[in-house]
């Protein structure tokens, strides 16, 4: 129990001082949810603006409510066509119209390729609803959505939130056996500590607590800037969130483990695991959904552990439903990865060094 | 002469000889360019994404307009040609299957992501229909009804597709009772503002980023890593007791560095070029000069780091906090716009910003967000600044 007190204090000053390992569990998440979330907030609700031109000869007696009705943020009442292209070439509106009594003329910026495709869909609904009222009709087909889901989970950044915890999660895992460990092996520490009477189960068990304490401490950090910040709201099942951070930051450490025995340099194992965890987190639908991407890549994107963890964790949070089998399988399988590696990382900890 | 050159020599050697290096530098931009180009480039082209979708129908009138609306859902999942993708990946109840029990079980798989939607016309809703179309009748609501799931994009767009076509069925009921004029439908066209007039590919927005971003890696981590590493590990030491000075030293590290960035260009180019068909021309002389300008503002950078830290450990730290930061509010990948002011000063602060906007702009894609006199002089104000505090700071020794 001595040692591992004294390896514990030990740990605790040790990650304290890595400048890296604390900005990537602490300052990543907090940066990544600061930028997206201010980019990104407002991605389910674009608040587009639109210039409009009407020419003297035209009447703007059908469109003015038609637009009012049409979901835009503000609309610029502009004196010329030239004046409108400049407005839209100046990004002063986000997309423009002329109405000239004979045609409804869109004008888009062609360089805003990831919002255009918004901007088209609001302008296809007015020209529809247009010559509906034209000739004085009312649909007779209407269609009503449902959202099914969720309340919490309304908003895609919601959905992105659990998905930065997942990754802050993975991360801290990978890099506290391939990148700590692996460092004290390579610098002889282990060699020196094995000498002394500390049981090798004392120094995971540290490292893994520190681990643990931190990555929680994080993730609470992340949901409570997320919902001061952006007023995000979360339904946390705490116990299933709480076991999932356990096993999942075990899991993941046993994840490192096998980088470790994997990667021949010690020194290595920590790059392998760095670019790992960066090209899994574009993987995972974490930044953009799985549903967007093509068919093969969805399915590399279901044989990644950060997929299933970041799911998980969006049940947890209660951003997005799954069953309860599944998200227990999930946790057990992250736990059962823990139990089959970790005696495997022990006999790594007592093993002489590589030559 | 020669020493330079076989530093550039050594500097690139050990770029090319790092597996982790050639990763970041090299096979991770590429990476990025593929797998946002094969995500965001499809969106809003035919066939570009199929969407799950579930069709059910409560209304059993044979003939009517259930029948019309499910012809129509059909046609959507029919592929316009041989090979090409439908729009819509259908699931239907079975002949015995409870229809009530197939949208419960459809709702559960919307709400976990399985399915983008589901399109239920209710019982009733022919004649509903049917009421509307009579003059005197008073309708009922019975509205066609499209299940969503909550914050699912993938879901938002299938929807938002299917209201579009459902308006397209409304115009042709209502043109086929002779209620609808379809011959005094108002034309709506679409105008490109621009000199180009057709719509930036996502793939030409892109291309020119991830060069910066291969640009901005290599400056920011192998400018500091060589210069701090050498040192630590008192490699440097050994060069000043040879002839190399510290100024061909430097040259011969800029030398190798800039070419490592034209091999980044030159792959990111052709894979752009040829495997995801971007259209977009660097060949001018003002890009290949804007291109040297960005690969020697990143490189001023990366000595600004070295200047500023201790240590080799300490510089890729730093490079690792800045790197993220710098780059996602840059608009590398995608737009800055409505950002607080303390973000956006910080865009206005990062000359990653100005040279993607300025690198854009000489390719023809041009945001706009900055001037054309500003793209040029704030990167050259970070080279004077920064190659300034390099040389006032930089050690080239552990020991003195």
């Amino acid at each position: 129990m001595t040692a591992f007190r004294a390896l514990l204090r030990a740990e605790t000053r040790l990650f304290v001082r890595d400048r890296v390992a604390l900005f990537f569990t602490f300052l990543f998440p907090l940066i990544f949810i600061l930028i997206f979330g201010f980019l990104m907030g407002d991605v389910d609700e674009p608040e587009a603006t639109m210039g409009l031109y009407v020419a003297p000869a035209a009447s703007d007696e059908i469109l003015r409510p038609i637009l009012d009705a049409s979901g835009l943020d503000r609309v610029v009442d502009l004196e010329s066509v030239a004046d409108l292209h400049s407005a839209v070439t100046d990004r002063a509106v986000d997309f423009g119209l002329t109405w000239d009594g004979e045609a409804l003329d869109f004008l888009y910026h062609p360089n805003r390729v990831q919002e255009n495709y918004a901007f088209s869909q609001i302008a296809l609904g007015i020209a529809d609803a247009f010559n509906l009222r034209r000739q004085k009709l009312d649909p007779i087909l209407p269609v009503t959505s449902i959202h099914v889901g969720s309340e919490a989970s309304t908003r895609w950044f919601n959905q992105m939130i659990p998905g930065i915890l997942a990754f802050a999660i993975l991360s801290s895992g990978l890099l506290a056996v391939s990148g700590h460990l692996t460092t004290m092996k390579e610098r002889k520490t282990l060699d020196r500590l094995l000498v002394t009477p500390m049981p090798p189960v004392a120094l995971l068990a540290a490292i893994a607590s520190i681990r643990l304490v931190v990555v929680y401490a994080s993730t609470l950090l992340t949901l409570l800037v997320s919902v001061v910040l952006f007023d995000l709201a979360f339904s946390i099942d705490w116990l299933a969130f709480t076991l999932l951070i356990f096993c999942s930051t075990l899991g993941t450490m046993g994840l490192g483990t096998v980088i470790a025995l994997v990667v021949r340099r010690p020194s290595s194992a920590g790059n392998v695991a760095n670019v790992l965890a960066m090209v899994m987190m574009f993987l995972s639908g974490i930044y953009f959904p799985i549903e967007l991407m093509p068919s093969f890549l969805r399915v590399v994107s279901r044989a990644l552990p950060l997929t299933y963890l970041a799911d998980a964790m969006r049940f947890a949070t209660g951003v997005s439903d799954m069953s309860f089998v599944r998200f227990w399988v999930i946790v057990a399988s992250f736990l059962a990865l823990a139990l089959l590696l970790f005696p495997v990382l022990a006999r790594y900890v007592v093993r002489p060094g590589r030559r | 002469m020669t020493d330079v050159l076989l530093v550039a020599r050594s500097h690139l050697l050990t770029a090319l000889r790092e597996r982790v290096t050639l990763f970041w530098f090299l096979v991770f931009p590429v990476f990025l360019l593929v797998v946002l180009s094969l995500v965001f480039g499809r969106i809003g082209e035919d066939g570009g994404i199929t969407f799950d979708v579930a069709f059910v129908s409560f209304d059993r009138t044979a003939g009517g307009f259930s029948d019309a609306i499910e012809q129509v859902v059909d046609d959507l999942a029919t592929p316009a040609e041989a090979g090409a993708k439908p729009l819509l990946s259908l699931r239907r109840p079975g002949s015995d299957e409870d229809l009530a029990e197939f949208l419960g079980a459809a709702m559960v798989d919307v709400r976990r992501g399985r399915l983008a939607a589901i399109v239920a016309v209710p019982a009733g809703f022919d004649q509903s229909v049917r009421a509307r179309l009579s003059p005197t009748a008073a309708p009922e609501d019975v509205p066609l009804t499209l299940y969503v799931g909550s914050g699912n994009a993938a879901s938002g767009m299938a929807a938002s597709i299917l209201e579009q076509v459902f308006a397209g069925v409304d115009r042709a009921i209502l043109a086929r009772v002779g209620r609808f004029d379809e011959s005094a439908i108002v034309p709506h066209r679409t105008t490109w503002v621009g000199s180009d007039e057709r719509e930036t590919r996502y793939v030409d927005f892109l291309l020119p980023g991830i060069i910066l971003m291969g640009f901005f890696t290599n400056g920011l981590f192998g400018i500091p890593g060589s210069i701090l590493f050498s040192r630590d590990q008192r490699v440097l030491r050994r060069y000043w007791v040879t002839p190399l000075s510290v100024p061909r030293y430097l040259a011969g590290l800029s030398v190798g560095h800039l070419t490592l960035c034209v091999l980044q260009y030159a792959i990111l180019y052709v894979v752009g070029r040829f495997a995801l068909g971007a259209s977009v021309s660097f060949a001018a002389l003002d890009t290949a000069l804007y291109l040297v300008l960005a690969a020697a503002t990143f490189m001023a950078f990366g000595f600004l780091i070295a200047s500023l830290v201790r240590t080799a450990t300490a510089g890729m730290a730093v490079a690792n906090i800045l790197n993220m930061p710098m780059m996602f509010l840059s608009g590398l990948f995608f737009p800055i716009t409505g950002l607080p002011a303390f973000l956006t000063a910080i865009v206005y602060a990062n000359p990653v910003s100005y040279l993607a906007d300025g690198l854009r702009a000489s390719v023809g894609v041009e945001s706009g967000v900055f001037s054309p006199i500003l793209v040029v002089v704030v990167p050259l104000g970070w080279i004077v600044v920064s190659a300034a505090v390099a040389a006032w700071r930089l050690r080239w020794d552990v020991g003195r």
